[in-house]
């Protein structure tokens, strides 16, 4: 595979808040590295900050938040660094575009849609009335919206949820931006809508060619659209890959852990493999793995200094001291090696 | 040299020592992210940063307070006044701190006990309305089948202007203490019931009350423990401006003749009998007005810093 | 084999909201029995009836039309006072929000213990406190949380205590109502597991509604497809992904995606269009057209069906 262009990296990113007095250490030294054209799935519970990180893309972090280290180098420019709105509108929706969760908070209930993705146009393309219009119609044909002249002057609430969602998404590719972040777009909606919105945006990264970050807790969803995959755990990236050395060779516990606890991988009959407690309080310094008192076959030196990321592949890295040459044999779990099963038999 | 080696090779090894498995310990995997937030505390807080709110409390009670403490170390008492003409106009000087009326009473010990006045039927009007409104909103918004028959019955009172009620009922029934009271606390509940009732409605079928009716919870004890804690911010906020309210509404009745009985002394009643002299004597209207409105724009202000602390967004 | 009770029959349940003009039609025809012992799953999409018909069965919501019969007494309409704290006792739910579905201003205690003092179902108050602990300790909550607020637990602690709520009526049968839908990823496994053993120690019936199918084929014993207010399939739920018929089913499985990412680049979507039913002349019927696989459908699609199955 040739090596494509790496267009954002952040380095040890950190990001802080603060909370009632206290300070929340939100993201803990991050780092990652986008390649062009790819699709780069994220893949965390709540708490583990995937969203945050990627907020401080496009300078959305809530106002008592901020970048307390680390750098994200973007088409030659430390954005962590701008403080701006200014700054920030040279790349947000422009190059960086954002498709969050809930279609009825990114719309503006009291604008026509078509208004809306007009707007959009007019701001970043340069294009001015009539015209901006023509690709405001134009955007809704693509984005599979039945009827657009008609639909060009209807309000948010005359469309349904799968349907807003694809205005938003036609509202976020209308400048055709270099980097699109999906934050759980298809979240809320149902299954079999999500499956036509997750092509839609397949079909749109190709013809448009976007670099694409889909924020995600769902697992299926991450084996339909992934080209490599980053895990993320307490604030950190604990483990990133291809999606198949993920899938079917992952190697920190955690990964592990969200792998065999997925009900889609269990044995009818058989317990359910679960993972016990909760995340750990970010309010608190974290020393060592931030996983180890919930990993039933942690390691002392899992509590005592944090693991550094160990290669397993030039593509595939985890931060776990199990791939320490001085650590003691252990073996992936069954829901992994039966996987690997699976895919075998398949040929 | 040779002793960093060394040290240098005691770090190696205590740390490949540290490669073992360790036992997995459930309770520290229970450590809950244990969070100390209390909504009654966050809101206490909320309320004391508003330095205005806090200031304005203090001074109220302590006029309260003073109102007794006045009406004791008074020159004059209240009860053993005499009329005397001859001492009528006085100014304020050192004799009569607040000067006289227009009979020669001492306005001192008047403004205070009016005042006392006052503020107990505006107390005892909120409580009877807090009541009656709370009573009759929840069962207005719980109980489906009587919704329309308790708009209707809002809409036909609500329609005519309370003046006109208080008018009919001095002229008709007589005017005292407990009559006022009383036809304030049927009329004021209105707005109450109707806060009470809206938010019940958007609490009553919430989950959480779907599952004490699958247990088979009473309704009664339903809207007790479920509904009435989450409306208590609001129940508050009702009674803080519903005491300027009830001063105001005694005040204008008062004024225009048809409040209390010109022998129970209120601030309406007193900045009544000014309304002739004050031109001449403003002392005699400054007085009472001045107390009128310091009770007014506490309690306002206080209802207004009170809803913004109970606003669980602002608990940042 | 043994002549399995039926707990829980429904016939020809027809629920609308709204009268004349207004009048929604949420639930119609539907028809389906839940044995003692098994875990019955309902799947559907949102807005397809699912959550009400789990209402309807606890009477939180009345039946327009058709009956519900609880071990063989009618239970919808009106019913003697008996027979409602029968229902109450022997029948219970476990909702979908862990955030909304508790008391925030009410101490564990009073939530759990809540359904014993409407009944009166205990002697005295040493012997309420000891049923409030033992349902903590079942679903693996220490018994010391009876005295905290909902606030100070995490969801899926939250989602354990609203079954504990449920358990210490002693039910005989429990509607789950997407209990792990609003659950992060990693705590569900831990519900389910809890639920399944509740299930074999408590001698449990479960009607388990779901939007989400791969996570029912774990859990369930029997699945029904339920769009747009009517059931279109039941069948085994071995049965069910391996001969899925109707076209509503095999779309909803198709869109659902795996956790396997070969799989999911190879597969191919399955859209579902409603308009490819012709009812005009040929009315559609319940039929069991397998030993225990129900379908929906009229004479030419249950021909077409039997035509899969043969090549199958």
């Amino acid at each position: 595979m040739a090596k494509e262009e790496c267009i954002l990296s952040a380095k040890d990113v950190e990001i802080q808040f603060s909370l009632r007095g206290r300070r929340l250490t939100a993201i803990r030294k991050c780092s990652l590295d986008l390649y062009e054209g790819e699709t780069l799935a994220i893949v965390g519970e709540s708490g583990s900050g995937k969203s945050v990180f990627t907020k401080a893309f496009v300078g959305m972090l809530d106002s008592n938040g901020s970048i307390t280290n680390g750098s994200i180098m973007y088409d030659g420019v430390d954005i962590s660094k701008y403080k701006t709105e200014k700054e920030w509108l040279r790349i947000r929706g422009k190059k960086i575009a954002m498709v969050m969760q809930d279609p009825m908070t990114s719309l503006n209930p009291l604008k026509k849609i078509g208004v809306q993705i007009q707007e959009s146009i007019e701001l970043h393309q340069g294009l001015k009335g009539e015209e901006a219009k023509a690709e405001a119609i134009e955007m809704l044909k693509k984005v599979g919206i039945p009827d657009p002249e008609h639909r060009f002057n209807q309000y948010p609430h005359e469309f349904s949820g799968g349907m807003r969602q694809r205005v938003v998404i036609a509202i976020a590719v209308a400048c055709k931006p270099q980097i699109l972040i999906c934050d759980e777009p298809t979240t809320a909606l149902d299954v079999t809508i999500q499956a036509q919105i997750l092509d839609l945006i397949r079909n749109l990264q190709r013809e448009l060619k976007m670099t694409i970050i889909y924020i995600t807790h769902d697992l299926g969803v991450v084996a339909n659209v992934a080209d490599r995959v980053a895990v993320m755990y307490a604030g950190q990236i604990v483990e990133y890959g291809l999606v198949n050395e993920i899938f079917y060779d992952a190697w920190h516990p955690y990964t592990w852990a969200l792998l065999s606890s997925l009900p889609q991988l269990g044995v009818k009959g058989e317990e359910l493999p679960s993972i016990e407690g909760t995340p750990p309080n970010l309010f608190n310094v974290i020393k060592g793995d931030a996983f180890a008192p919930r990993n039933k076959q942690a390691l002392a030196i899992d509590f005592a200094k944090e693991p550094p990321f160990f290669s397993i592949s030039e593509t595939h890295k985890a931060k776990t001291w199990y791939l320490d040459p001085r650590s003691p044999k252990i073996e992936q779990p069954e829901t992994i090696r039966r996987m690997r099963e699976r895919l075998r038999k398949r040929g | 040299m040779k002793d960093q080696n060394n040290t240098q090779n005691d770090i190696l090894e205590s740390e490949d020592d540290l490669f073992r498995f360790v036992e997995y310990s459930p309770e520290a995997a229970e450590m809950t992210g244990y969070s100390d937030y209390s909504y009654w505390k966050s809101v206490f807080q909320n309320f004391v940063k508003k330095k205005s709110a806090v200031v304005l409390t203090i001074i109220f009670i302590l006029m309260v307070i003073f109102s007794f403490v006045a009406l004791a170390i008074g020159k004059y008492d209240y009860k053993t006044l005499e009329t005397n003409s001859s001492q009528s106009f006085i100014s304020p000087d050192s004799e009569y701190w607040f000067g006289t009326d227009n009979i020669g009473r001492d306005y001192w010990c008047q403004v205070w006990y009016a005042s006392q006045t006052s503020i107990k039927l505006a107390f005892i009007v909120a409580v009877g309305e807090c009541l009656l409104g709370i009573t009759i909103g929840c069962v207005w918004g719980y109980v489906r089948k009587l919704d329309g028959f308790f708009t209707e019955l809002y809409n036909l009172i609500n329609n005519v202007p309370m003046i006109i009620y208080m008018t009919l009922i001095a002229l008709l029934i007589g005017q005292s203490f407990k009559i006022m009271a009383i036809s304030l606390i049927c009329f004021d509940w209105l707005v109450m019931a109707r806060n009470v009732r809206n938010l019940v409605i958007i609490y009553r079928d919430r989950e959480y009350n779907l599952a004490s009716r699958t247990l088979g919870t009473p309704v009664h004890r339903v809207l007790i423990k479920n509904i009435l804690p989450q409306l208590i911010s609001v129940i508050i906020l009702r009674l803080a401006l519903s005491i300027p309210g009830t001063i105001t509404m005694e005040t204008t009745l008062s004024y225009l003749g048809l409040g209390l009985d010109i022998n129970t002394p209120s601030l309406g009643i007193l900045l009544r009998n000014a309304r002739s002299y004050f031109l001449d004597y403003p002392y005699l209207l400054i007085f009472p007005a001045v107390i009128v409105s310091i009770i007014t724009v506490t309690f306002y202000l206080i209802g207004n810093a009170f809803s913004d602390a109970s606003d669980p967004r602002n608990h940042v | 084999m043994a002549e399995k009770e039926k707990l829980i029959e429904v016939k020809n349940l027809k629920v609308s909201f709204g009268t004349g003009k207004n009048e929604f039609v949420a639930v119609q025809d539907v028809n389906f029995d839940i044995y003692k012992g098994e875990t019955f799953s309902l799947v559907g999409e949102s807005g397809s009836g699912k959550t009400t018909i789990g209402r309807t069965i606890l009477r939180i919501n009345p039946a327009s039309d058709g009956e519900i019969y609880f071990k063989g007494q009618k239970i919808n309409g009106k019913i003697s006072k008996e027979l409602d704290k029968e229902v109450i006792r022997k029948c219970q739910m476990i909702f979908q929000d862990p955030m909304a579905s508790l008391n925030e201003r009410a101490k564990v205690d009073y939530i759990v213990s809540e359904g014993l003092i409407n009944h009166h179902l205990y002697k005295n108050e040493a012997e309420r406190e000891e049923k409030v602990q033992r349902a903590l300790r079942e679903v693996g909550l220490l018994p010391e949380f009876a005295s905290r607020f909902p606030h100070e637990f995490s969801g899926g602690q939250r989602q354990r205590i609203g079954i504990a709520r449920a358990l210490v009526m002693e039910p005989e049968f429990i509607v789950a109502d997407e209990p792990i839908s609003a659950l992060d990823v990693s705590i569900r496994a831990q519900v389910l597991n809890l639920l399944n053993h509740l299930k074999i120690n408590r001698d449990l019936t479960y009607l388990f509604i779901s939007h989400d199918l791969s996570v029912v084929r774990f859990i369930s014993d029997r699945i029904a497809v339920i769009h747009k207010g009517r059931i279109v399939e039941l069948a085994e739920s071995e049965e069910l992904f391996l001969h899925p018929l109707h076209p509503y089913t095999k779309a909803l499985l198709s869109a659902v995606p795996q956790p396997d990412p070969e799989m999911e680049k190879q597969k191919k979507l399955f859209v579902y269009n409603p308009s490819i039913h012709d009812y005009s002349v040929d009315k559609p019927v319940w039929e069991e057209i397998l030993e225990g696989h129900f379908i929906y459908g009229n004479q030419k699609e249950l021909d077409q069906y039997r035509q899969e199955l043969k090549k199958a």
